[in-house]
């Protein structure tokens, strides 16, 4: 039950749970994905037609969102929660139930959640997750794709965390986290995410294609405030023009850019790319940026460094920490002077950055294939639902 | 048959939320075409905010179009907190005018009550508008037989039009854990006897009754845990839970657990204990009786409303806070294991001529052998920084409130504040730099002793 599902549907949770939901179809088990009919996380407009429809060998079934309640309450909700503010249950509980949501699904699934042997619900911020991962809880698996942010600490997600039939976690960082904000039941495991990794990369055949000449750097995902997009850009704009440094910021994904003006025409918005696209764009660029500190995983981070590409994180980011230490493909950074000096890095030793790189590519094929996840998921589904 | 729940709805924690939902489920399998008006923004189809003047009218023309209205009533849900007199008449009377033009437009209206205040006179306004209200509906539905005599006493209704329904006809266990798996899922030790008293915290549950009762006894070997939250942050309830704290801070064996509780946990609690406390000091029938009934717990309940009615054969009835006591002391007799044999000889104590830091030694490695029996954790470690350091931290930082109440007070309010927001936004600003700067100058020399 993801939020949002579809082939255009830009979110590292999302796309995962489509992969998954493929993957254990292959395997023999009947998937149902029972989503919205939204595509844009901001507007939640019902743009997917509402109805069933079969996808690849899976039933799909959307249902429409209600248009949220009180967007201007939510925001100011939000808003505190987001300065550190306590916020009563009363006031958690308006603040999910202000925002979108999803009646015909919860009801649909009030009738028909017994039919099922596991429900599984992801990621945990979103009312879909929060509303239907409670209807039947000894049958629900949670995806909590968790971050380290102020929602995490929300009273109202403890029930969700501590009634779930299980819990999958991706990361080492997450487990740690998930065991210091919520009393876990025994049933949660790491079982990782897959990356697809039968990939070809053409850097060239990206170049032609998007008239792109020189040495960039790469962001990929939603540009928004909370993933660091405004911090990458204030500094990419502050070193490039201080040091006059020859590199461009190319950026695929949804969120305006609002590039600063001085370097406007070095940044790059290529906005949806098809996978092949996507590709040669990851092993084009001199380096991948994930300004981002709320990861519960980073599939772009994987990759980057499946396509043989150079790392430069937020160090704040607890499971980007851990996958650079691990992989030693990365470069972390813990200020914008220390971002400044990452991309001075790679605009300067361009040859030294792709040699760092290498190993990232082993650490992917040895930790996050799919076969491997899904031999994981398979086993706790086997261990902690039962087949009637 | 199309149907019409109004009702307050899940993802809210709410009593009445929860007992709506099962029987939306159960109706929906009948085959019934379903749907659902909360009060407020839910999992439900439609809301309306039911206190609002205005609401039974707009009520009036969403009931016309269902073969059915099923309306799970709660004074709070339709009347304004601290409605006048003249108010609360005024809403009687339109919501009476709503189920009669449902009515007349060929719905059944059914009204299941949750809640009402029979210390109502009769011939009191109140009464008089609630009972034409009343009058309007097909069906209404309580709990338990003394609850029906006293709404027929109350509103001049009579007891022939109202029906009795079994609290928990529509009730289903949440969990599938028993008492061990619930226990360790709860972290609680499986050898103590355990007390529960759960729900949301309000005076007339009467945990604190509990409390005290717990605290004259104190059995051996058991524990009181009161579970719940405050629904209605309004004074008097917040005065309760502080009264509350600290009662169960001045009683070993007792915990207060605060926080929110899914149906699921709040099964799981259920199954984890040994006996349910409901010392109420009003109520006319109880969800919480019959989820502990339906999982077989032995409860211990105070004889009020309809409590006595309601309760299934083995359900122990006092009468006053002396009978609780005696009551909770018995249930402990029964229900608690004998202390494992010797478990204190384990670590002897030290020889005489032992040094004070030896005798503290063993007084801590047989408290941590104690603490391991009873599986409690160990007392927390101090941190780094100092108490009034700490206690700083938690202040969260000052924000302007939320504008909360009915829209057009929010509206009002949100204004109001864009209009000040020129002169209040630097203040607060300043003053939460302030309180990061003393918490920076309090924790500093902590974290330098620390490192010492």
């Amino acid at each position: 039950m993801p939020p949002r599902f579809g082939p255009d549907i830009i979110g590292g949770a999302e796309l995962v749970v489509a992969e998954l939901s493929r993957g254990l179809a292959e395997r023999g088990w009947e998937v149902e994905v029972l989503t919205t009919c939204a595509r844009d996380h901001f507007t939640w407009a019902n743009e997917y037609p509402a109805g069933v429809e079969d996808v690849d060998g899976i039933t799909l079934r959307r249902f429409p969102t209600a248009a949220p309640a009180a967007p201007a309450e939510r925001a100011e909700l939000e808003a505190a929660i987001l300065a550190g503010a306590r916020l009563t249950l009363d006031e958690q509980q308006r603040w999910m139930n202000a925002g979108v949501r999803v009646p015909e699904l919860y009801h649909h699934l009030l009738d028909h959640a017994h039919e099922f042997r596991a429900l599984v619900v992801s990621p945990y911020l979103f009312w879909t997750t929060f509303a239907c991962g409670q209807i039947a809880p000894e049958r629900t698996i949670l995806r909590p794709c968790l971050h380290d942010e102020p929602f995490a600490s929300l009273e109202l997600f403890q029930p969700l965390f501590s009634g779930a039939a299980g819990i999958w976690l991706q990361t080492d960082p997450e487990h740690a986290l998930a065991h210091r904000l919520f009393p876990l039941g025994e049933r949660h495991r790491v079982v990782g995410e897959g990356i697809p990794t039968d990939k070809s990369y053409d850097p060239e055949r990206f170049r032609r294609r998007h008239g792109i000449e020189g040495p960039f750097v790469l962001y990929a995902g939603r540009r928004e405030g909370a993933k660091g997009w405004e911090g990458l850009l204030e500094t990419f704009a502050r070193v490039v023009v201080g040091r006059e440094l020859d590199l461009s910021l190319v950026t695929m994904g949804v969120g305006e850019v609002r590039p600063p003006a001085d370097v406007a025409g070095r940044v790059v918005d290529l906005g949806f790319l098809d996978d092949a696209d996507r590709d040669d764009a990851f092993a084009a660029a001199a380096a991948y940026v994930q300004p981002s500190r709320y990861e519960s995983f980073s599939r772009t981070v994987m990759e980057a460094w499946l396509a043989g590409t150079l790392v430069i994180a937020n160090g704040a980011s607890d499971v980007v920490r851990w996958h650079c230490d691990r992989s030693d493909a990365g470069l972390l950074y813990d200020d914008d002077v220390e971002l400044e000096q990452c991309l001075v890095f790679v605009a300067d030793q361009p040859d030294e950055a792709a040699r760092l790189a290498r190993p990232g590519r082993r650490y992917v094929l040895d930790h996050y294939t799919w076969p491997a996840v899904l031999d994981r998921v398979e086993a706790t589904l086997e261990e902690w639902t039962c087949a009637s | 048959m199309r149907i019409l729940m109004v009702t307050p709805y899940p993802p809210a924690r709410d009593g009445i939320a929860a007992y709506a939902v099962q029987e939306v489920a159960r109706l929906r399998r009948e085959g019934h075409d379903v749907e659902v008006l909360s009060p407020t923004p839910s999992a439900a189809h439609h809301h309306l905010d039911l206190a609002r003047r205005c609401a039974p009218l707009a009520l009036a023309a969403r009931l016309r179009s269902y073969d059915r209205v099923i309306v799970q009533f709660h004074p709070d849900v339709f009347y304004p907190p601290g409605a006048t007199p003249g108010r609360h008449v005024e809403t009687s009377i339109a919501l009476a005018g709503a189920f009669a033009a449902a009515a007349a437009a060929g719905g059944e209206v059914e009204v299941r009550v949750h809640e009402a205040d029979y210390n109502l006179s009769r011939r009191s306004l109140r009464a008089l508008g609630m009972r034409l209200m009343w009058r309007q509906v097909r069906r209404v539905v309580v709990h338990t037989e003394a609850e029906r005599a006293s709404f027929a006493a109350t509103f001049g209704i009579s007891p022939a039009g109202l029906a009795v329904a079994d609290h928990g006809s529509h009730f289903s266990p949440r969990t599938t854990l028993d008492r061990a798996g619930a226990r360790r899922r709860l972290g609680l030790p499986e050898d103590e006897t355990m007390f529960l008293a759960i729900g949301f915290i309000q005076p007339h549950k009467g945990f604190d009754r509990a409390v005290r009762a717990f605290a004259r006894v104190r059995p051996p070997r058991a524990r009181l845990e009161v579970v719940g939250s405050v629904r209605v942050e309004e004074p008097a309830y917040l005065d309760h839970l502080d009264e509350l704290r600290a009662l169960v801070g001045a009683t070993p064996g007792a915990a207060l657990r605060e926080g929110y509780l899914s149906d699921e946990a709040f099964d799981v609690w259920l199954v984890a204990a040994d006996v349910v406390v409901l010392p109420y000091r009003h109520i006319w029938s109880s969800g919480v009786l019959e989820r502990a009934s339906m999982f077989d717990r032995p409860v211990i309940a105070t004889r009020v409303g309809g409590l006595a009615a309601q309760a299934p054969p083995g359900t122990v009835l006092v009468e006053d806070d002396d009978e609780l006591a005696e009551a909770m002391q018995a249930a402990a007799r029964r229900s608690t294991p004998p202390p494992p044999p010797s478990r204190l000889e384990a670590l002897p104590w030290p020889p005489p001529g032992a040094s004070r830091g030896e005798v503290m030694a063993v007084v801590q490695g047989r408290a941590e052998a104690e603490r391991r029996v009873r599986g409690t954790a160990a007392p927390l470690a101090p941190g780094p920084r100092s108490a009034g350091a700490s206690v700083l931290a938690r202040l969260p930082p000052l924000r302007s409130p939320v504008p909360a109440g009915r829209p057009s007070r929010r509206l009002v309010k949100r204004l109001t504040r864009r209009l000040v927001a020129w002169q209040v936004d630097p203040i607060v600003a300043h003053v939460n730099r302030l309180h990061r700067a003393v918490l920076d100058a309090v924790s500093a020399p902590d974290q330098r002793l620390g490192g010492e």
